[in-house]
C-alpha cells in the first residue's frame, strides 16, 4: 500500500537566529514522514527536538535546504493554509485575560472562521468533539490559570485536534501528566495515527511510553539524526546512550 | 451567558445616556436646564457640546488604545499613560508647537492642527516601539511599568527644558494643556478629531481575529494562521494614532487606558475581544464624562484638573491588581 508522504526534509540545517547571529542546531537532516506514522522523538535536553518541531511548522526559519509539507516548501505556504496542515503543542504556558479552556480549543478553528472569528455550527461541533476526545468536558469553562498542569496540557492538545490537520507536532506533551493520563494521551495519539491516518510527531523523555506506542523513533544525538524502528531500539547505540543504561 | 451580556450592554448604554445628560447640563459652573436652553445657547453649543463630545471621543480612543496595548504586551496593567506613550506624544506636541511657531505653520488652522496631531502620533509610535524592544529583555509585567514610568519622566524632563524657550503666552497654554483638559477642544477641532477617531476605531473591526489570537502568544497565534509580526505592527499603529490624536487635543489623560479594559474584563468575564472593544468604547466614555462632571461640580466655581479624578479611579485599580497578582 502506498503511503502519502507528509513531511520531507532535504539537506536541511535547522536552528535559530539570536541577536542577528545564526545558531545552527541540527545539520544535514534528511528525513521523510508519512501519513499514519506515529514518531517518537528522543534526545537529551538541548539537542534540538523543539527546534526540529518548530522549524517544521514555520515558527523557526530553515537555515539551509528545504522542508516540504505535502510536496510544497514550508516557506511557500500562506500562514492560514499552513495552519490547516500542521498543528503544534508547545511547552509554553499561556493564560490570563479571561481565557478559558474552551476559548483555547476554539482557537484551533481559527484557520476556518471568517475574519471576524465567528463560530458557525460546524465549527462548534468540531470544537466539542476535540474537547470530548481529550476528556476535558467538565473543565471547559474554567479559566486557564485555574487548570492543573495536566488539564492545561490536555487543553492545548484539544486545540491541536480542533485544528483538523493531517500533521500534529507535540513537544513533550506528557511532561506534566500523571501516569494514567500519559497512557491515555499516547493511546489517543496512536488512535489518531492509526485510524485517521494523521502523521504524529511527539518528543518525549518517557522512553518506555515511546517504545510501547510509537511506530518509529527519531533518535537525535550530537553526532547523528536517525529514524529507526521500535524493534531496533534495544540495539541502537545512540538510543541506549540516551536511556543512560536504564532501558 | 448571551442574555446577561446583552443586559449588561443595555445598562452601559443607559449609563452613557445619563452621563451625557449630566455632562451637557451640569458639567460646568452654570447649570443649564431645558427650559432656558435658548438663553444659554452659546454656552451650550460652543462650550458644553464640544466638551461632551470630546469626553466621549477621548474615552473611546484611550480605552481601546489601552486594550490593544494590554494584548500586545500580554500585560493586564499596560496602557498609554503608564507606559510613557502619552508622554512621548506630549513631548512631540511641545516640540511641534515650538517648531510650528517658528515655521509659521499655525497661520492656517488645519495645517497647524494636522502638524500637531501627526507629531503626537509619531511620538506615541516611537515610544511604543521602544517599549516593545525593551519588553523582549524583561519578563516581568511590573518592571515594564517601571521602565514606562522612567521613559515618561525623561520625556517630561525634556519638555520642561523646552518650556524655558517658550514665551509667556505659550508657556501658560503649555502647562494647562499638559495637565490634560477636555475643555480646550472647539467645534472646529472636532472637525478633525471626530472623523479621524471614528475611522481609526472602525479599522479595528478588521483586527478582531488577530486580537483574539495574540492572547495565545506569538507561537500559537502563528500556528493558527495569524501573521504575528504584521498584525502587531498594525495594531501598534492603530493604538498610536488613537493615543496621539487624543493627546494632541486633550493633553495626556491619566489611567483611562489602563483602567477601562481592566473594568471591562471585570464586567464581562469573556476573552472575546469584539465584546471588549465595544464595552471599552462605552465604559471609557462613561468614565470620562462622569470624571468631567465631577471635576466641574465637586467644588463650587472651580474646575479641577481631569487627571486628578481619573488618577483617583485608575491608580487604586492598578495597585489592587498588583497586590492580587491576578492576570485579568
Amino acid at each position: 500500500m502506498d503511503k502519502k508522504e507528509r513531511i520531507l526534509l532535504k539537506d536541511t540545517a535547522l536552528g535559530y537566529k539570536k541577536n542577528g547571529q545564526i545558531i545552527p542546531v541540527l545539520k544535514n537532516v534528511n528525513l521523510s514522514f508519512y501519513e499514519g506514522d506515529f514518531i517518537g522523538i528522543v534526545g537529551i535536553n538541548g539537542v534540538g527536538k523543539s527546534t526540529l518541531l518548530k522549524s517544521l511548522c514555520g515558527l523557526l526559519p530553515v537555515l539551509q535546504g528545504e522542508i516540504f509539507i505535502d510536496q510544497y516548501p514550508v516557506s511557500a505556504f500562506l500562514l492560514n493554509e499552513l495552519a490547516k496542515k500542521i498543528a503544534i503543542v508547545l511547552t509554553e504556558k499561556i493564560g490570563g485575560f479571561n481565557l478559558t479552556a474552551y476559548d483555547v480549543v476554539a482557537a484551533g478553528q481559527m484557520p476556518y472562521t471568517n475574519s471576524f472569528n465567528r463560530l458557525e455550527k460546524e465549527n462548534i461541533n468540531i470544537i466539542d468533539q476535540a474537547i470530548k476526545a481529550c476528556g476535558i468536558s467538565q473543565h471547559q469553562h474554567k479559566l486557564l490559570n485555574e487548570l492543573s498542569d495536566g488539564l492545561f496540557q490536555k487543553t492545548i492538545i484539544a486545540k491541536a485536534l480542533a485544528q483538523q490537520t493531517p500533521i500534529m507536532l507535540l513537544d513533550e506533551p506528557s511532561a506534566f501528566l500523571d501516569y494514567a493520563s500519559k497512557h491515555d494521551l499516547f493511546i489517543l495519539l496512536k488512535k489518531l495515527a492509526d485510524e485517521e491516518r494523521k502523521c504524529v510527531l511527539v518528543s518525549s523523555h518517557d522512553l518506555d511510553l515511546l517504545l510501547k506506542y510509537c511506530s518509529k523513533l527519531l533518535v537525535i544525538s550530537n553526532i547523528s539524526t536517525a529514524l529507526i524502528s521500535v524493534s531496533e531500539a534495544k540495539t541502537n547505540k545512540a538510543f541506549l546512550e540516551i536511556g543512560g543504561g536504564f532501558i | 451567558m448571551e442574555k446577561h451580556t446583552s443586559i449588561k450592554f443595555l445598562i452601559l448604554i443607559g449609563l452613557l445616556i445619563c452621563a451625557c445628560f449630566l455632562s451637557l447640563f451640569y458639567g460646568g459652573s452654570e447649570t443649564i436646564s431645558f427650559s432656558d436652553l435658548s438663553s444659554n445657547n452659546f454656552i451650550f453649543w460652543h462650550i458644553r457640546f464640544p466638551k461632551t463630545i470630546t469626553a466621549i471621543i477621548a474615552g473611546c480612543t484611550l480605552a481601546v488604545s489601552g486594550l490593544i496595548l494590554q494584548i500586545i504586551f500580554r500585560n493586564p496593567l499596560a496602557g498609554p499613560y503608564v507606559l510613557g506613550i502619552s508622554s512621548g506624544a506630549s513631548l512631540m506636541v511641545a516640540i511641534s508647537i515650538l517648531a510650528g511657531s517658528t515655521l509659521h505653520l499655525f497661520s492656517d488652522f488645519f495645517i497647524g492642527k494636522t502638524f500637531i496631531v501627526l507629531s503626537a502620533i509619531a511620538g506615541s509610535f516611537l515610544i511604543t516601539f521602544l517599549i516593545l524592544a525593551v519588553s523582549k529583555k524583561v519578563n516581568s509585567n511590573i518592571v515594564l511599568l517601571l521602565i514606562g514610568l522612567m521613559l515618561s519622566q525623561i520625556c517630561g524632563a525634556i519638555q520642561t527644558a523646552l518650556e524655558y524657550f517658550s514665551d509667556a503666552n505659550s508657556l501658560k497654554s503649555f502647562v494647562i494643556w499638559g495637565m490634560g483638559s477636555l475643555a480646550n477642544t472647539t467645534n472646529f477641532d472636532l472637525l478633525i478629531y471626530l472623523p479621524t477617531a471614528l475611522v481609526t476605531l472602525l479599522i479595528i473591526l478588521f483586527f478582531i481575529k488577530p486580537l483574539n489570537a495574540l492572547l495565545l502568544g506569538e507561537n500559537y497565534a502563528q500556528n493558527v494562521g495569524i501573521n504575528f509580526n504584521s498584525s502587531r505592527f498594525y495594531l501598534i499603529l492603530i493604538s498610536s494614532v488613537l493615543t496621539g490624536l487624543t493627546t494632541a487635543f486633550c493633553g495626556p489623560i491619566a489611567f483611562i487606558g489602563t483602567a477601562v479594559p481592566i473594568l471591562s474584563r471585570m464586567v464581562f468575564k469573556s476573552s472575546k475581544q469584539h465584546l471588549h472593544v465595544a464595552s471599552c468604547l462605552l465604559i471609557g466614555s462613561i468614565i470620562l464624562l462622569l470624571s468631567d462632571a465631577l471635576a466641574n461640580s465637586a467644588i463650587n466655581n472651580i474646575s479641577l484638573p481631569i487627571n486628578m479624578i481619573t488618577t483617583f479611579i485608575g491608580a487604586p485599580l492598578v495597585i489592587y491588581l498588583m497586590f492580587k497578582n491576578k492576570t485579568w
